[in-house]
C-alpha cells in the first residue's frame, strides 16, 4: 500500500461510488451517507490522534462548530450553504488552533490533553445550549429546500456522493500527510517528543498545524451533518456521541493509517445495522437495543484481540499467509 | 345406476376447484395498510417510548378486531415499528426504513427534537405524520403540510397552567407569593423557565431563583438545599422523570415542604409509577399536562388494557391510542391509503371518538385547535383532575402545609 496509496484511494472511492447504483433502498443510502459523515469526522481525528498521537476526547467541539456555523450562516444571515461550508471549515480550523495554542503551549499531553479537549467540548455544548443566538436548547432548524443550490438533494444518492467526495478529499489529504515531511515530523513527535525536538523539530508548530487541519476536516463532517438532518441542538452538535464515534472508528479500523477511519466507521456502523436486521428476522420483530449490545461486545473483542485495528489484523493475516507459502 | 361420464367428472372437478379456491377468495381481502409507529424505546427516553408504543398497539388491535378499515374492504392495519433511539438521527433513519416498507402514515416521535427531524424527513415523501407528544411550537410552525399535532403545544399548555395557577392561588386567599423554578437545561425545561420568568411577575409572583440542572442528573441534594435556603412558597419544576423523582424524594428526606409543588409538563408528576413507588414524596404534587378524559367510558377500557402485566398509566398511552384512532378515522374517510388523500382527510378531520378531553379534531396549520392540557394533583395514591372544573374529580388541596 505504501507504493501507490493514491491508486488505492481512487480504487476504493470508485468502488464506494458505485454502491448506490446497486440499490435504490433509501435505508441503505441513509446508512451509507451517515457512515461517510462519521468517516470524515474520524479522519479529522486520525490526523491529530493517529499520526500526531494527541488523543482528543472532545472532537465534538470541531464537529459542532462546523455544524452550527453551517446552520446559523444559513438561518441567521441567509448565506448560501456552498459559501457557508468553507466558512464553517475555517471556523473549525480557528477553534482547533485556539484550543491547540492554549493546551499545547501549556505542554498538556496524554490524558491531560484528552481531558482538556473533553472539557472544551462541554463548555461549547453548555454555551450553545444557553445562548440565544444558537437557538439555545431549542436548537436550529434549517428550512427544507430541496435544491442542489441549497445543498439539499431530492435524490439521496447525490448527497451520498457529496459526502463521499469529502471522504476522498480527506483520504488524499491523509495520504499526502503520511508521505510528507510534515507527516514524518508529526510521527516523530508522536513517538518521542523530546527526541524529535532534539533533532530540531518544532513540536509546538507541528502539533498546532495538525490540530488546525484536524479541526477543519472534522468541521466539514459537521457541515454535512447539518445538511443531512437539517436540525441541530447542543447535544447533537457538541454532545459526546460524536467525540466517541470519531475516536472509535480509527481505533477499530487502524490508528494512524490512511484507510483506518473509513474501515472502522463502516465496520462499526455496518455491524449495528446488520445485527439489528438479523435479530429482527430471527425473533420475528425488532429487538430494541440488540444492535448496541452486539456492538459493545464486538468492540471489547476488537480492542482485546486486534489492538492495531481491523487493518492491522488483515495485514497480520496476509503476512502469516505469505510466510506459510514461503 | 349413474355412470361416471364426462359431464359428472367436469362438474365434480369444478366443484372441487371452487371449494379449494374459496378460502383464498376469503383471504383475498384488501391488503393490509402499513402504519409507521415511531417511538424511542432505547436510550434516555425508553420508558416514554414503551408507553407510547403500548397505546398505539391497543388502538391497532381494537381497530383490527372491529373489522379493519371498512371503506377499504375491511383492510387490516399492520404496525411497522421504528425505534427512534432517543435521538433525531435514529428517528430519521427509521422514517427512511418506513418509507421503504411503504407505510401510509407515521404516528409518534415523543420528544420534540425527534418529531422535528422525523416529520421533516417524512415530508420529503409526503408521508402524513401525526405527532403524539412533542410540544415545541416549531413542530407545526414550519409550514410542513404533512405534519399534524393532535395534542396541545407549549404555548397553549403554559398559558393554561399559569391561568389555573392564578385561579388556584386566588381561591386559597393568595398564600403563594414567592417561587423557585427548577428546570432541566434542554429544549423543554429552558424554554419553560424563560417563559415563566416573563409571565410570573406580572401575575404577582416573585421569582426568588431559577435553578437549571442537566439531564441526566444523579444527585439533586444541592438543588434541594438551595430550595431550603430560599424557602419559597411554590416550587415549579420542569424536568424529566428521573430527575423530578429524585428532587421530590430529596425534598421529602430533607423535610422541605413548600406550600405547593406546581409542575408544568413534568415527566413524573402525573405518572402512576412515581405515585405508586414513592407515594409520600408524590403526595399533593400538582401538574399541568396531557391527561386522558376520565368522563369517557373508553378511557377506563384503554386504561385497564394498558395496566395489564403490571404496567402503569402514563399520558403517552392515551395520546398514542387517540392518534392511531384519528389516523384510522382518516383512512376510513379517505377510503384509500394514498398519502395525498390521507393528508387531506386528516386536514379536514372532525374525529371525536378519542379519549383526550379535546372535542372533535380541527386542524389549522397542522395544530389541533381543541387540544388542551389538564391540571392534576396526586391525592392519597391517586391522580385526580383538579382543572378544568367541568370534569374535575377532586378539589385542589392548596396550600399543602
Amino acid at each position: 500500500m505504501t507504493s501507490a496509496p493514491y491508486a488505492w484511494i481512487a480504487a476504493i472511492v470508485a468502488a464506494l461510488a458505485l454502491l448506490p447504483l446497486g440499490t435504490s433502498s433509501n435505508t441503505v443510502l441513509n446508512f451509507l451517507s451517515f457512515a461517510m459523515i462519521v468517516t470524515v469526522a474520524a479522519q479529522g481525528w486520525n490526523i491529530l490522534g493517529g499520526y500526531g498521537g494527541q488523543f482528543s476526547f472532545g472532537h465534538a467541539v470541531f464537529f459542532g462548530t462546523g455544524a452550527y456555523v453551517m446552520a446559523l450562516a444559513q438561518v441567521r444571515f441567509g448565506l448560501n450553504p456552498w459559501l457557508a461550508l468553507p466558512l464553517a471549515m475555517a471556523m473549525g480550523a480557528a477553534v482547533g488552533y485556539a484550543i491547540g495554542f492554549l493546551s499545547f503551549r501549556a505542554r498538556l499531553r496524554g490524558s491531560y490533553f484528552a481531558l482538556v479537549t473533553l472539557a472544551f467540548a462541554e463548555v461549547f455544548r453548555i454555551s450553545a445550549n444557553a445562548w440565544g443566538f444558537t437557538g439555545g436548547a431549542a436548537g436550529v432548524l434549517v428550512p427544507l429546500k430541496l435544491d442542489a443550490a441549497q445543498m439539499q438533494f431530492a435524490d439521496k444518492r447525490l448527497f451520498y456522493w457529496l459526502a463521499l467526495a469529502f471522504v476522498a478529499a480527506a483520504l488524499v489529504l491523509t495520504a499526502w500527510i503520511a508521505r510528507s515531511r510534515f507527516g514524518a515530523q508529526l510521527v516523530a513527535v508522536r513517538e518521542n517528543e523530546e527526541a524529535a525536538r532534539a533533532l530540531g523539530v518544532d513540536a509546538l508548530a507541528i502539533k498546532l498545524r495538525a490540530i488546525t487541519l484536524s479541526g477543519a476536516v472534522t468541521a466539514a463532517a459537521g457541515c454535512l451533518y447539518t445538511q443531512k438532518f437539517l436540525y441541530l441542538d447542543a447535544n447533537l452538535a457538541y454532545g459526546p456521541w460524536i467525540s466517541v464515534e470519531a475516536l472509535l472508528a480509527p481505533i477499530i479500523g487502524g490508528l494512524g493509517t490512511v484507510f483506518g477511519p473509513l474501515v472502522g466507521a463502516v465496520v462499526l456502523l455496518g455491524l449495528g445495522e446488520v445485527t439489528k436486521t438479523v435479530f429482527a428476522n430471527l425473533m420475528g420483530g425488532s429487538v430494541p437495543g440488540v444492535d448496541l449490545v452486539v456492538f459493545g461486545a464486538l468492540l471489547i473483542a476488537c480492542v482485546a484481540y486486534a489492538p492495531r485495528g481491523v487493518l492491522g489484523l488483515l495485514q497480520g493475516w496476509l503476512a502469516s499467509a505469505r510466510k506459510a507459502r514461503a | 345406476m349413474t355412470t361416471l361420464n364426462r359431464r359428472t367428472i367436469l362438474q365434480g372437478a369444478a366443484a372441487t376447484g371452487a371449494l379449494i379456491a374459496a378460502p383464498s377468495l376469503v383471504r383475498a381481502q384488501a391488503p393490509a395498510i402499513k402504519v409507521g409507529i415511531l417511538q424511542p424505546v432505547t436510550g434516555a427516553l425508553a420508558q416514554d417510548g414503551e408507553y407510547g408504543r403500548l397505546g398505539a398497539e391497543i388502538a391497532l388491535n381494537e381497530i383490527n378486531a372491529a373489522g379493519g378499515i371498512k371503506s377499504m374492504g375491511g383492510a387490516r392495519l399492520q404496525m411497522v415499528f421504528g425505534d427512534a433511539r432517543s435521538n433525531p438521527e435514529g428517528g430519521t433513519a427509521e422514517v427512511e426504513r418506513m418509507q421503504a416498507e411503504g407505510v401510509a402514515a407515521i404516528v409518534g416521535g415523543f420528544a420534540s427534537p425527534i418529531v422535528l427531524a422525523a416529520s421533516q424527513a417524512a415530508s420529503r415523501y409526503d408521508i402524513p405524520y401525526i405527532c403524539d407528544v412533542g410540544v415545541s411550537d416549531q413542530i407545526v410552525g414550519r409550514g410542513l403540510k404533512n405534519t399534524f399535532r393532535f395534542g396541545p403545544g407549549f404555548g397553549n399548555v403554559t398559558s393554561t397552567a399559569l391561568e389555573n395557577l392564578v385561579k388556584l392561588n386566588d381561591a386559597a386567599g393568595k398564600p403563594a407569593k414567592t417561587v423557585v423554578i427548577v428546570h432541566e437545561d434542554g429544549l423543554f425545561g429552558s424554554g419553560m423557565a424563560k417563559l415563566l420568568q416573563t409571565q410570573l411577575p406580572p401575575r404577582g409572583f416573585e421569582i426568588l431563583e431559577t435553578i437549571a440542572h442537566p439531564t441526566p442528573s444523579r444527585d439533586m441534594s444541592n438543588v434541594a438545599l438551595r430550595i431550603r435556603a430560599l424557602n419559597p412558597d411554590l416550587v415549579i419544576p420542569s424536568s424529566y422523570y428521573a430527575e423530578f423523582v429524585l428532587l421530590a424524594r430529596t425534598m421529602q428526606q430533607q423535610r422541605i415542604r413548600p406550600k405547593g409543588v406546581y409542575a408544568i409538563l413534568n415527566g413524573a408528576a402525573s405518572n402512576f409509577r412515581f405515585v405508586k413507588e414513592f407515594s409520600d414524596a408524590a403526595n399533593l404534587v400538582m401538574d399541568c399536562n396531557h391527561w386522558a378524559d376520565p368522563r369517557k367510558p373508553k378511557t377506563a377500557q384503554v386504561k385497564a388494557l394498558a395496566e395489564q402485566g403490571g404496567r402503569f398509566w402514563l399520558y403517552n398511552t392515551p395520546l398514542n391510542y387517540s392518534c392511531v384512532r384519528l389516523l384510522a378515522d382518516a383512512l376510513e374517510k379517505a377510503g384509500s391509503a394514498d398519502r395525498a388523500k390521507l393528508t387531506e382527510a386528516i386536514t379536514n378531520s372532525t374525529f371525536a371518538d378519542h379519549i383526550m378531553p379535546y372535542g372533535p379534531t380541527k386542524f389549522v396549520n397542522g395544530q389541533n385547535q381543541g387540544a388542551a392540557p389538564v391540571n392534576t394533583q396526586v391525592q392519597n395514591g391517586d391522580i385526580k383532575v383538579i382543572f378544568p372544573t367541568e370534569f374535575a374529580d377532586a378539589k385542589a388541596v392548596f396550600p399543602a402545609v
